[in-house]
């Protein structure tokens, strides 16, 4: 089985706060409390640890560790008086498990994927979730593992320039596919994470049927046969500030992007030049992992994820940065000119689906590998 | 000499295809004053917003001072090694030398990718990645066919017999090669110091691979602005850089003439 | 000829450079063999991958494809150009001399930067167009094969042009002149006596131009598009979107043959001890 977490994706939102945070648009604290509902700061003026030693958060890092490390762990030691660390040197499932193996365990929480958890389980070197400390009903159904919890969510959505497209926006893959109508070069990312699901559902195939379609090897190579026909209309996106910058340059009028750097490009484009839809959009939620035997102990770990849960630390996040919560209760908490905005709203989880892990277990080596066969030949 | 066809083709030409290699190059001045916070052309007013952010930012200049020590310490090194190698092969002149004058060029054939992935496993093995030395340690390999080659071509024109008279008058073999052999290939150590320099100063696909956080070069820097952020500050760092060069290509040039 | 003692302290200068060079470089990348024939498993199961592989088929033609292009472009031009300095003495050949290695100091990475600003759908060259009424749509000149093999001759260029110069500096004027007077027209006595003189150096360049574009990087990936996936660039897609070193590796592998034919082949036409070894 192959480790299907998406490394890209987290790295790019630790690098969003840290941009924002640099353009002053997200305050000292504003910052401190999005990347505690990210998780990586596990909580922000809870008395409810009792202390411990200190408490190593393992994230993506990016740009983002030096100034977790200065602006955000000093404030919660000041708060809480448990010094954490933030390691920001990914923890893949390998590392994890070598760490594990080798008894010298110095993480206590990691930020991985749904892939990744469900391997580690398998390895055991995961610790289950306490689910009398972490409430279950607060993530999203289906993101509740028995050694995985999810932390928050992002969205590859539909997104678009009306102005580009003389006010003429594509609703739904179909139209995307589209070319004679709607005009102009589309973005996709360099991988059919995401991608896949929406070439399938651009033949018709409603929601809920399209990992089933996908499930085959017709399935498969109807969604890369779709591909391949778009592909002259096609710039391939590699980071996330890649399919941001598209947008910008007004390179492309249409793309498949995350739902994060949407938000950022929502404020950054011209007024009527950016739209988002997440009408069959593809959900994927960040998952927390606790390695065995971690130095803080289990419960002081379980009381962190839960304090990642509470709903106004969530909805501050999505303010600041744009990932969805993953607390249910959070989205009435939402503005009302954010919902829009929000992966998770209620109006928005009913037109998408959620990222399925075991099918890129399974099938993402052969897909890549055709799918970047029918962009370039 | 009179205007022919054939002259006016070639000159025109000529200067048509200089344009080319050229003009592009100067298109950074214009998007470096952008008042705009992305990479374009200004939209209101010219703005020098990029270079005050450049000055200011730790990160940028810290790139830059990485870049210039690196490569001091790669030029001198790559130049030591490299000088002291050009001029046993000269003295040889023989088949084994030859092959070990093959063997240092290899840098320059082989794809700059297939190396870094080299370097990467290596480097992992020796604890070097992500540091400064081994960064140094890549770039000096990168960098010494170039001194090899030039300190080579200046010896090419040193008659033979000078240093055999040195050590028929009892010059020992390092007497030569100081007293006589360095001074004589002084102009090919300066353009493979140079050379040296340059090639660690620009170099990017080995950088991606050995280095993670903690060593960040010029060019990394670049590198990821145009990958990551929508950064102008990249067209002020870049018309910095090609003035630097016009100005000191210009100086070169008069104090050729 | 040299006494013994002498010939081990020539080979003590020579010593340092070599053995850093062989322990450093040359094993390590001889190390990207073993990992092709390792990872994930032992055997020969990345190159059946790679051989069974219609992507990895495509990306070899594609980087061979745009290597000729940029080796072809290179020297046409190229070739204008040194003929013009090395044969029309004037006050600004210098100067053009001096504007030919000009960009030769300037970064590839920020000359690709240059070209996606200029080439950008809305870069300056889109703009202006538009602003002069040439075009009402802004055309695509990026992120496809036409502003990759652009931008690339405009890295290569000096590389073509530099051994051509060399060659033509060597040419002595009197067959031409002879052939001149012997009634040939201009063209005719280029094309007849002096084009033949400078074979040589145009293999040279050609061979430059292609090698090194075979193995390159940086303006592919910068302005391809994601689908002018060159080698390279398929290489560190596969290690870094998918960690998958053995596959990587064993691309590299073919790369690293890939060229050495090309060298092989080559040496029939070219002087590579000229063309690498003594170049200048």
């Amino acid at each position: 089985m192959t480790d299907t977490t998406d490394f890209e994706a987290k790295r790019d939102i630790a690098d969003i706060a840290v941009e924002r945070y640099k353009q002053g648009r997200l305050t000292r604290r504003g910052f401190v409390a999005a990347m505690g509902a990210l998780g990586i700061l596990p909580a922000l003026n809870s008395k409810a640890f009792a202390q411990a030693n200190e408490i190593v958060v393992v994230n993506w890092g990016g740009t983002a560790k030096d100034v977790l490390q200065e602006v955000l762990c000093d404030t919660y030691t000041e708060l809480t008086g448990i010094p954490v660390v933030v390691d920001g040197s990914g923890p893949s499932a390998g590392k994890i498990r070598a760490m594990v193996e080798s008894g010298a365990v110095v993480w206590d929480l990691c930020d991985s994927g749904a892939g990744s958890a469900i391997i580690l389980e398998q390895q055991g070197v995961t610790q289950p979730i306490d689910y009398s400390i972490v409430d279950k009903s607060k993530v999203l159904e289906g993101t509740a593992y028995n050694n995985g919890v999810g932390n928050y969510v992002y969205s590859y959505v539909l997104a678009t320039n009306p102005k580009l497209l003389g006010g003429n926006v594509p609703q739904n893959w179909a139209d995307v596919w589209n070319t004679k109508d709607f005009p102009g070069m589309r973005t996709f990312r360099k991988s059919v994470r995401g991608m896949l699901e929406s070439a399938t559902m651009a033949q018709g195939v409603p929601l809920a049927e399209v990992y089933d379609v996908l499930g085959t090897d017709e399935g498969i190579k109807a969604g890369i046969a779709k591909f391949r026909e778009l592909r002259e209309n096609i710039i391939v996106w590699g980071s996330g500030s890649d399919s941001q910058n598209l947008f910008l340059q007004e390179e492309v009028a249409i793309g498949n992007i995350w739902s994060t750097r949407a938000h950022l490009l929502k404020d950054q484009m011209d007024e009527g030049s950016f739209n988002v839809s997440f009408n069959g959009g593809v959900i994927a939620p960040g998952i927390w992992v606790v390695p065995k035997d971690n130095p803080a102990g289990t419960e002081e770990v379980m009381k962190f994820i839960a304090h990642g849960q509470k709903p106004e630390l969530q909805v501050k996040w999505l303010e600041m940065i744009g990932s969805g919560p993953i607390n249910p209760e959070a989205a009435p908490l939402v503005p009302a000119e954010l919902a829009p905005w929000n992966p998770s709203s209620p109006e928005n989880l009913a037109t998408q689906i959620l990222y399925k892990d075991e099918w890129y277990a399974k099938n993402q080596v052969s897909a890549e590998e055709m799918y970047v066969d029918a962009l370039i030949n | 000499m009179p205007l022919s066809t054939f002259r006016i083709f070639f000159q025109t030409g000529a200067w048509l295809i200089v344009a080319f290699l050229v003009l592009p190059l100067l298109v950074v001045v214009p998007v470096s004053l952008t008042d705009t916070s992305y990479i374009g052309l200004p939209k209101e007013h010219l703005s020098l917003q990029h270079y005050v952010n450049y000055f200011n930012s730790p990160e940028w200049l810290h790139a830059t001072w990485t870049s210039i020590w690196i490569g001091l310490v790669v030029a001198t090194c790559a130049s030591a090694l490299g000088t002291s190698f050009a001029i046993g092969c000269w003295f040889l002149s023989d088949k084994a030398s030859a092959i070990a004058r093959w063997v240092l060029i290899t840098p320059i054939l082989v794809p700059p990718v297939v190396q870094s992935l080299g370097f990467y496993r290596f480097w992992v093995k020796l604890g070097l990645i992500d540091t400064s030395a081994g960064v140094i340690l890549a770039h000096t390999l990168l960098a010494l066919p170039y001194v090899s080659i030039s300190v080579f071509a200046a010896l090419a024109n040193l008659d033979r017999n000078i240093p055999r008279a040195a050590r028929s008058l009892g010059a020992s073999v390092w007497q030569t090669v100081l007293a006589v052999i360095v001074p004589a290939a002084k102009p090919g150590i300066l353009t493979g110091f140079v050379f040296a320099f340059i090639v660690s100063f620009d170099e990017i696909v080995g950088v991606l691979f050995i280095t993670v956080r903690r060593v960040t070069t010029l060019p990394k820097q670049i590198w990821e602005g145009i990958q990551d952020n929508i950064d102008p500050t990249i067209a002020a760092v870049a018309t910095l850089l090609v003035i630097l060069t016009l100005i000191v290509t210009a100086i070169g040039a008069l104090r050729r003439t | 000829m040299f006494r013994n003692s002498d010939k081990m302290r020539y080979w003590a200068l020579i010593l340092p450079a070599l053995a850093i060079m062989v322990t450093f470089y040359i094993f390590p990348v001889l190390g990207i063999w073993e990992i092709a024939f390792t990872e994930p498993t032992t055997g020969v199961g990345n190159f059946v991958q790679m051989a069974e592989s219609s992507a990895v088929r495509t990306s070899f033609i594609l980087t061979f494809r745009v290597a000729a292009i940029t080796t072809l472009g290179c020297l046409i031009l190229g070739y204008v150009v040194a003929y013009a300095i090395s044969n029309f003495a004037g006050k600004l050949t210098p100067l053009m001399l001096a504007l030919v290695i000009l960009p030769f100091w300037v970064s590839v990475l920020i000359r690709s930067f240059s070209w996606i600003v200029l080439l950008g759908r809305s870069g300056l060259v889109n703009d202006t167009l538009r602003d002069t009424g040439l075009i009402d749509s802004p055309l695509r000149l990026m992120h496809n094969e036409f502003g990759v093999l652009v931008a690339m001759i405009h890295v290569m260029l000096p590389f073509a042009i530099l051994p051509m110069l060399t060659n033509m500096r060597g040419i002595s004027d009197a067959y031409v002149k002879a052939a001149r007077g012997l009634g040939a027209s201009e063209w005719t006595a280029f094309r007849q006596v002096y084009f033949p003189q400078t074979v040589p150096g145009v293999m040279s360049g050609a061979l430059l131009v292609f090698v090194l574009s075979l193995g390159f990087y940086v303006t592919p990936a910068l302005l391809g598009g994601g689908r002018v996936l060159m080698i390279s660039e398929y290489i560190t897609y596969q290690i870094q979107e998918f960690l998958n070193w053995g596959l990587g590796s064993a691309l590299s592998v073919a790369l690293l043959i890939a060229t050495a034919l090309v060298l092989l082949i080559a040496a029939r036409f070219v002087n590579l001890r000229s063309a690498l070894l003594e170049r200048k």
